[in-house]
């Protein structure tokens, strides 16, 4: 049995992206859902699975219930925070590919900014009692606690080997910025920045400043994953999933993998994509956008060093220029990334590499046969080859 | 006599103990009675007074002394806390021994270090 | 007036006021005490003596007791409490007794500043210490002094509040070496890990770890400068520098005392006692 090419995404749905979304977690994951079904041209009659990350407060049944789904033969969560997105996929996809399921529904809902916000310190998660808890103790306590401040810690690492800058990590956020300007989705509509004020920006963690950080958001994303051959027969071109990987890399921890040798890396990611290419048959070349995980600018320029668009420290020299813009080499984040549309835990990525598979993105890239989509970084992570039937 | 060891006393420090000494030596701080009070004030539990410190040493030495032996000085240094629920280990040494008159060097320690160190000069040991 | 200037005023009141004993030397707060004690000393009841010890027992201030006015570490206190020096801890109690009281003896007591010392680094915090001395007479017959020494300080930023670890049984060694003021890194046969975890690194089932104490020297691998937002138990802004230790393993702890560091800049191990459950390792630079 191949994973390769046996199912597709066929559906994808969304709520608006916000502040403060007035409404429960549980009602935007349904609003979500809801919207998928609608884009792929089913009803929930037709759901027989749900996925979402281990993150998520929606229980599977909560959600059914709420959308009238009445049988389930498949449910499943991934872990890792961020790192899930792109595995709820691999998990729809598998129990597709093998019969468990016909119709899989992966989703991710959350109020972020109005509710828990993850760029706090968390003493749920300090505090945990089992072994990731056990783990968070050697550097909760010492005051390493938000996601950016162990980013920081990596990235200056990153600054110091490869002899890159702040402003390398700039040159990320300003294309994500330009790129979410011209998306009325994007929270960032209308507004791009400049390296400057990458630079002029207030310092979170140094090396990291404000700009090196993605927003905070209210929404839900939700992905409709069915077999290629039922998709063919549904309203939208089927993303076909050509390949979908997880990856965990050796002396792995939960954002604070510091205790490998190279610590200015991120093999988790090199994992994934090795399966990737193996998966597909594809090699980096072929790839027409890059929708890339970018919580945070540095992990942008080291996975395209672990993905095998350029060499180790040499992301820097690799998006000089105007590689990244829509007509460039490998168009990044059309739709703006997590820094410029939304942060919807990397599910809206998926949902953009679905529209510039289709051909229907509004930042739309020419010619789009491959897109590649990445899961959160720092953590266990994930990614897609999503490919124009 | 010197370099003579005195038997070790050991002590629970109940908090029964440590109410009752605090009240018998007059000593009515509520740190020393009152569990809630001593850990609004940064305590982890109510804790040893310094005159049952002083009293405890002298019960120390003259269990081993004797009932004749006159204690003529105690002088000890406060270290970490004694709360409640410790255990305070006593142990001695004679250091000096100067005609009827002994010197013997006293440490107490607790559940988290040593509590008090100090010396204690007793007459009437010829 | 500064606070030596204060401090040698009240030291040149001298004695306060002789303050009589509430009660006479007598046998029902002597039994408290011996009972109390667990002195079984019988000599006290057969001759009707107390014992020395309880001499600063009979002067006590007692259940509603307020300082006099010319009380003279009342005096000190209340200049050092104004100077921001809020918090107090006895540091030295030396007694001495020239003679056993007898029953109905009726005791009094003065005091006196003998002076202050500081302001001295100390570890709970800068401070003051404060000497007085205490004469216990009967009539005009000296009983019995003590020297008291009480610190005065400024509390330091407490970490309270920080978050506190999870510890299992693979990781209790380590904190347990932090309490003790020993940096402890696990050892598996010739190995070295940490973090600390259960298995060793030959999957040897009948292998025990024990840990090799740290030199606690190493330097900077890398750093952060944490500014926002609000961590628990911290002062914004502060450093955290993951360590590479002389004995070859990372370490993450703050930086104390510093704006920022650099790649490979030598530290020290330094031990910030939370409370008495917990203490957490951290870096010092080194000049």
């Amino acid at each position: 049995m191949n994973l390769s090419g046996a199912t597709a995404i066929a559906g994808i749905g969304a709520t608006e992206f916000s502040k403060d979304s007035g409404r429960s977690e549980l009602r935007l994951a349904a609003e979500a859902v809801r919207a998928a079904l609608a884009d792929a041209g089913l009803s929930a009659s037709d759901v027989d699975g749900l996925v979402s990350f281990t993150m998520d407060a929606n229980a599977e049944i909560a959600v059914a219930r709420e959308l009238g789904i009445p049988e389930l033969t498949f449910f499943s969560r991934v872990h890792y925070g961020g790192g899930a997105a792109a595995a709820t996929i691999q998990q729809a996809a598998m129990a597709v590919a093998t019969g468990v399921a016909d119709v899989v529904v992966a989703y991710r809902a959350f109020n972020e900014r109005s509710g828990m916000r993850f760029g706090q310190v968390s003493s749920a998660a300090a505090g945990q009692v089992n072994s990731s808890g056990v783990d968070n103790s050697f550097h909760y306590p010492m005051g390493l606690g938000t996601p950016a401040s162990t980013v920081a810690m990596v990235a200056q690492r990153y600054l110091h080997e490869y002899g890159a800058t702040s402003e390398d990590f700039g040159r990320v956020a300003v294309i994500d910025r330009q790129h979410a300007a011209t998306n009325p989705a994007a929270w960032f509509y209308g507004k791009p920045i400049t390296l400057e004020e990458h630079q002029a920006s207030r310092w979170i963690t140094e090396p990291l400043h404000l700009l090196d950080c993605c927003q905070e958001t209210d929404g839900a994303v939700a992905l409709v994953v069915t077999s290629l051959e039922r998709a063919r027969d549904l309203p939208n071109p089927p993303a076909v999933v050509t390949a979908a990987a997880q990856g965990s890399g050796p002396d792995q921890y939960i954002m604070t993998s510091y205790y490998r040798d190279d610590l200015a890396a991120l093999p988790e990611m090199g994992v994934v994509g090795r399966q990737l290419w193996t998966q597909s048959g594809l090699r980096p070349a072929d790839v027409d956008v890059a929708v890339l995980y970018d919580h945070f600018t540095p992990y942008v320029l080291m996975q395209l060093e672990e993905l095998g668009f350029c060499g180790r420290g040499e992301a820097p020299g690799f998006i000089a220029g105007d590689t990244l813009t829509l007509e460039g080499a490998l168009p990044l984040n059309p739709h703006g990334g997590q820094l410029g549309e939304a942060y919807v835990h990397g599910m809206n990525g998926i949902a953009e590499a679905v529209r510039q598979v289709r051909g229907t993105a509004v930042n739309q890239v020419r010619d789009v046969s491959h897109v590649l989509v990445t899961a959160g970084t720092g953590v266990p992570t994930s990614a897609l080859l999503l490919t124009a039937p | 006599m010197i370099g003579t060891a005195l038997p070790p006393l050991t002590v629970e420090i109940t908090p029964t103990f440590v109410i009752s000494a605090a009240i018998a030596t007059r000593d009515f701080q509520d740190v020393h009675h009152d569990r809630d009070a001593a850990i609004a004030r940064g305590s982890k539990d109510i804790f040893m007074n310094i005159l049952t410190d002083t009293g405890l040493v002298h019960r120390f030495v003259t269990d081993w002394a004797g009932p004749r032996a006159f204690v003529r000085s105690i002088k000890i240094k406060l270290g970490v806390p004694c709360y409640a629920y410790d255990t305070l280990v006593l142990s001695g040494e004679v250091v000096e021994h100067d005609g009827d008159e002994m010197t013997i060097r006293v440490s107490g320690k607790g559940n988290l270090g040593e509590h008090i160190a100090g010396t204690v000069t007793v007459g009437g040991m010829s | 007036m500064t606070i030596e200037e204060d401090a040698a005023r009240i030291a040149a009141q001298g004695e306060s006021a002789p303050r009589l004993a509430r009660d006479p030397v007598n046998p029902a707060m002597i039994n408290n005490w011996l009972e109390a004690l667990g002195d079984e000393n019988p000599r006290y009841v057969a001759e009707g003596v107390a014992p020395p010890a309880m001499a600063q027992v009979w002067t006590m201030g007692g259940l509603n007791w307020q300082r006099t006015a010319d009380d003279p570490l009342g005096a000190i206190i209340t200049v050092l409490d104004e100077a921001g020096y809020t918090s107090i801890v006895a540091t030295n109690s030396e007694q001495n007794y020239r003679r056993l009281l007898h029953h109905s003896e009726h005791v009094a007591s003065t005091t006196k500043l003998e002076g202050i010392v500081g302001p001295k680094r100390t570890a709970l915090g800068e401070g003051y210490f404060v000497t007085t001395t205490t004469t216990w007479y009967v009539g005009d017959e000296v009983v019995a002094d003590m020297l008291f020494r009480v610190l005065k300080f400024k509390p330091k930023p407490t970490q309270s509040g920080v978050l506190r670890p999870v510890v299992s049984k693979d990781t209790e060694f380590f904190w347990e070496g932090m309490k003790a003021g020993e940096l402890r890194i696990q050892r598996w046969g010739d190995e070295l890990r940490h973090p600390p975890g259960p298995m060793p690194p030959d999957g040897d089932l009948d292998a025990k770890p024990d840990w090799v104490v740290a030199s606690g020297r190493g330097t900077v691998y890398s750093y952060v400068v944490h500014h926002r937002p609000a961590v628990p138990g911290k002062k914004l802004p502060f450093v955290i520098a993951l360590v590479e230790l002389a004995e070859g393993v990372r370490m993450l702890g703050e930086v104390l005392d510093v704006a920022s560091v650099h790649i490979g800049q030598p530290v020290e191990v330094a031990f910030v006692k939370v409370d008495d459950e917990l203490t957490l390792p951290a870096w010092r630079v080194i000049a």
